[in-house]
């Protein structure tokens, strides 16, 4: 009786049904099943028969490895207390307060992120080491100093180097989110400030707090680079899977190790996704950001913290840039570029620092754009609810997957030839074996070792774009893909610019994910410096490390510069009341 | 419901249902819409008006019915392939474009020639009034000016149907004035077939030629706006379009009279009263008397004697609160004319008699 209309399977429905099964399939074979051989490994002996929980046990009969496992433990805990009380200390200045020279003391608080763990472990060396600035009283000046840096000290001071900007980071972001009207309310109910301070400002941020938390405890709980390096005889985890994996070649008892690592970091991961569940905004769009009045007192306090945070961060970093120019530490300081040569340990010269330059541009671009378009796909779309919400949750997962554990799963995973199935006689040939021994693999790493600030940032950056754009399309009769060229991306472009920014900065510093995968004929400079400490050459590791810092600080300036012109580019659509 | 002469069928709501698991949102929804009507789906949020005009667009899908649209069955074709345009609330006009080029958004995704495109990006510019502003990005237009551009951006593919989602909600009440009749005006000229979903009942009232009251994911009432007003089926009605006092009381069918307390008033004989003896009395605040200013009151009917409660001014007329000392928690409302008010020196605790006029008396059933 009526006519129908046939188009009941459309083109861009099904194209949309195909993408989001396409990046399903990638975000799975990438993130969720490289970690299958590295459990199978972990039931396994290094002849690949399966021995149950054997390799369990005897990890747990062996005092020494037992030991490493408490030591992480108790640097993680250490660590994260002291970095998130730092983070919120600083943080609470910035937003908080009236802190004189506010906006120098924000942009040198991130300075830190762009120093390698590893980097800020030699900058440790020249102060704190034995024959550190410190330990001898600069040059015998003063009475000199010793803090036992090599074990546990070292490692904290390291780590809470290492951390503390990344609760800064999500702190004044949670602190950012105020409503000045709440603390007038509370005022004219004649509450005191440390009243205000409990109802108002701790639950405020309690998210926020919580997920400083879980990213400290991670970070510290599986970081690679500052124990390596002045660790001594502290063993932890991270070192201890590097010795079995590198050392002995133990792939079993290496993957056996991951996975003590890789459980709390999960366990820690679940607690902090149930936590952030509930989070639901308390702050409105209507609300009006807190505004500071002046306290001599606070403001003060405040000025000398801040100050002595920046002093040891930029002492740390000037060591090492003076490390690196020092001719033989402490005996002949004279200034020479010689340890610029890279000439005398690994004789690779320049190679890896330029490959690891590639490796970082190759992950900058790539990852940016599959990161970007995964949450696209994830957060506009209505089709395959089910697979979408796996896509988020695999996308999420990859902070809780320690750099080392990720590395060896990687390991076992890509350089397979083959899979077998199981039961049959039969044999599925592995696309992504062809990744194994290129520079290939170390770029897809890197992408998934930082997956999941990436992401998360793209999918917020995503829900503030209103939602009816699509629909509007729609009406119009305009494909998605172009709505997503013309209006998603010139309007998320200041985030893009800053995820590419972020994947190069990671990719230059990451040591731990990358040291298990480099092929021999692609070494990177992250990997050179820990051969070059290990070989007691640490000026030239100081100058590798100087070299890293550099460049991520070059870069940074590139994307300050670009998005600066981009954000007056775009000021006129954004907010025309500021041009 | 009405046909009007000549029109036919445009659009036709078949049993439409929306759930969401247990919930219903929308339940067994019939309507049908005239070529070249201008219809509003009213009530209040939650009601379910959303959510049938975005299943009407296919952004959303029903769970049970169909949709004809100019013969065709579409059911359940995808959005791109129906034949409207959408004005959201929100307007989604393309922050990075300025008014031309969201206008000219959905042309240029068709082969037309570029001169073409820039002809009818021209014509829609003037149709809406805004040919100076066609450079300005969004954010530089006023709330008023983004609403046109959402308006001319909807209409530029010359669609068979126009969907308007509260379109008006987020401007300031002149701009709203203003632009209703605007768009009505828009509307009257190309002849297009129009949907608006609004809560504001002086909105619907306005600009539609039929209503449609839903409450709860059902349709409570369909009319033009004066018959709603005149002749509303449901207390939810009566009470939603205009102001509506509800007495609850008995009703003696055979003598025609109703219960309230202890007064008794004559009711117009109407066979359509079939309902149990418990029900209510509506009369319209505007439909009751103030007896004080006659005389031979002992011959009239239908007298309540009240005491002022309150006296609100609204302009032209006073609405009074007044109660019975029977029952001083059940707020009676009386419309006076200023003048009434002001001659007669009225002031609150006053006694004074009401009378409510017979033949504007309305009976509904009772659900309570």
């Amino acid at each position: 009786m009526y006519f129908k209309k046939n188009f009941n399977k459309s083109f861009n429905i099904l194209l949309l049904r195909t993408l989001i099964i396409f990046v399903f399939i990638l975000v799975s074979f990438f993130i969720i099943i490289p970690l299958l051989p590295l459990f199978l490994k972990s039931f396994s002996d290094n002849k690949n028969n399966f021995i149950g929980l054997e390799n369990f046990i005897n990890y747990i009969q062996n005092p020494s490895l037992t030991q490493s496992f408490i030591n992480s433990l108790k640097v993680a805990i250490t660590t994260t207390f002291f970095s998130v009380l730092i983070g919120f200390i600083y943080a609470y200045a910035l937003t908080r307060t009236r802190l004189p020279l506010k906006k120098f003391f924000n942009t040198f608080s991130l300075f830190s992120l762009y120093i390698p763990p590893l980097a800020v472990a030699i900058g440790l060396i020249y102060i704190f080491g034995k024959q550190g600035l410190i330990t001898q009283g600069f040059f015998g000046t003063i009475p000199g100093f010793d803090i036992n840096l090599y074990g546990f000290n070292g490692i904290i001071i390291g780590e809470i180097f290492y951390c503390f900007p990344q609760a800064l980071i999500i702190l004044v972001s949670a602190l950012n989110l105020s409503d000045q009207r709440l603390y007038e309310a509370a005022e004219s109910l004649k509450a005191s400030p440390l009243r205000k301070f409990l109802t108002i400002t701790l639950p405020n941020i309690k998210y926020g707090l919580m997920n400083s938390f879980f990213i400290c405890f991670i970070l510290s709980f599986t970081d690679f680079g500052v124990p390596k390096v002045v660790g001594g005889n502290f063993n932890v985890l991270a070192t201890d899977i590097y010795k079995q994996v590198v050392g002995q070649q133990n792939f079993a008892m290496g993957a056996t190790i991951s996975i003590y690592l890789l459980v709390p970091s999960i366990l820690a991961f679940l607690i902090d996704k149930n936590f952030q569940k509930n989070e639901a905004s308390l702050i409105s769009g209507k609300s009006i950001p807190f505004k500071p009045r002046k306290n001599l007192i606070v403001d003060s306090i405040m000025f000398i913290f801040c100050s002595l945070i920046l002093i040891l961060v930029i002492g740390v970093f000037s060591s090492i840039v003076l490390a690196s120019l020092i001719k033989i530490w402490p005996y002949d300081i004279s200034l020479s570029l010689q340890n610029f040569r890279f000439s005398n340990v690994a004789g690779n010269g320049y190679e890896p620092y330029f490959n690891t330059v590639f490796m970082s541009i190759y992950t900058a671009i790539f990852g940016t754009i599959f990161v970007f378009f995964t949450a696209y796909l994830v957060e506009k779309f209505k089709p395959l609810k089910k697979i979408r919400m796996l896509i988020y949750f695999f996308s999420t997962l990859p902070i809780a997957i320690p750099g080392l554990v990720l590395g060896l799963s990687y390991i076992l995973f890509f350089n397979k030839p083959s899979f077998s199935v199981p039961f049959l006689d039969f044999k599925i040939f592995n696309p992504f074996s062809l990744l194994y021994g290129t520079m290939g693999i170390l770029v897809l790493a890197n992408i998934i070792h930082f997956f999941t600030v990436c992401f998360i940032s793209a999918t917020t950056t995503l829900k503030q774009i209103d939602k009816e754009f699509e629909e509007v399309s729609e009406s119009l009769k305009v494909p998605f893909y172009k709505t997503f060229l013309r209006i998603t991306i010139p309007l998320s472009l200041p985030t893009i610019l800053e995820i590419g920014s972020y994947y190069f900065v990671n990719s230059m510093i990451t040591v731990s994910a990358i040291i298990f995968l480099y092929p021999a004929k692609i070494p990177v400079s992250s990997v050179s410096i820990v051969n070059m400490d290990d070989a007691g050459d640490t000026a030239s590791a100081a100058a590798m490390s100087t070299l890293i810092v550099l460049t991520s600080l070059f870069v940074r300036l590139i994307y300050e510069f670009t998005s600066r012109n981009v954000s007056k580019k775009s000021s006129v659509w954004i907010n025309p009341l500021e041009t | 419901m009405i046909k009007k002469e000549g029109s036919f069928k445009y659009l036709e709501i078949k049993n439409i249902s929306k759930n969401f698991g247990e919930t219903f949102v929308l339940k067994n929804i019939h309507l049908d819409v005239f070529k070249g009507e201008f219809l509003c789906l009213l009530g209040p949020s939650g009601c379910g008006k959303t959510t049938l005009l975005r299943i009407i667009s296919g952004l959303e899908r029903q769970t049970n019915g169909d949709i004809v649209q100019d013969g065709l069955l579409i059911s359940n074709s995808p959005t791109e392939k129906r034949d409207f345009g959408i004005v959201f609330q929100s307007y989604a006009l393309f922050p990075n474009l300025n008014a031309k080029q969201n206008i000219a958004y959905g042309l240029e995704n068709k082969k037309i020639n570029k001169k073409e495109i820039e002809k009818r990006t021209n014509n829609l510019l003037r149709l809406v009034g805004l040919e100076k502003y066609s450079d300005q990005f969004p954010s530089q237009l006023s709330g008023g000016q983004q609403q046109r551009v959402a308006l001319a951006r909807a209409m530029a593919l010359s669609p068979g149907l126009l969907l308007l989602d509260e379109p008006l909600s987020a401007l300031d009440a002149q701009v709203r004035s203003k632009l209703r009749n605007e768009i009505k005006l828009i509307q009257k000229k190309l002849n297009l077939t129009t949907i608006m979903v609004t809560h504001d009942q002086t909105e619907a009232l306005s600009m539609a030629d039929r209503v449609v009251v839903m409450e709860r994911g059902h349709i409570a009432q369909i009319g033009t706006p004066f018959e709603l007003y005149k002749n509303p089926i449901t207390p939810f009605v009566a009470d939603f379009i205009g102001k509506m006092n509800l007495l609850k009381g008995k009703y003696d069918k055979k003598n025609c009279v109703f219960y309230y307390l202890n007064n008794r008033f004559l009711i117009s004989q109407n066979t359509e009263y079939s309902f149990l003896e418990n029900c209510l009395l509506g009369i319209r605040p505007e439909d009751i008397e103030i007896i004080k200013f006659r005389k031979n009151i002992e011959k009239e009917e239908n007298i309540l004697r009240v005491k002022i409660k309150e006296i609100t001014y609204l302009g032209t007329i006073f609405r009074l609160t007044v109660v019975l000392e029977s029952k001083l928690e059940e707020n009676i409302f009386v419309d006076v004319i200023s003048n009434q008010v002001i001659s007669n020196n009225l002031k609150i605790g006053d006694f004074i008699d009401i009378k409510l006029k017979k033949e504007k008396i309305k009976l509904f059933e009772s659900n309570l």
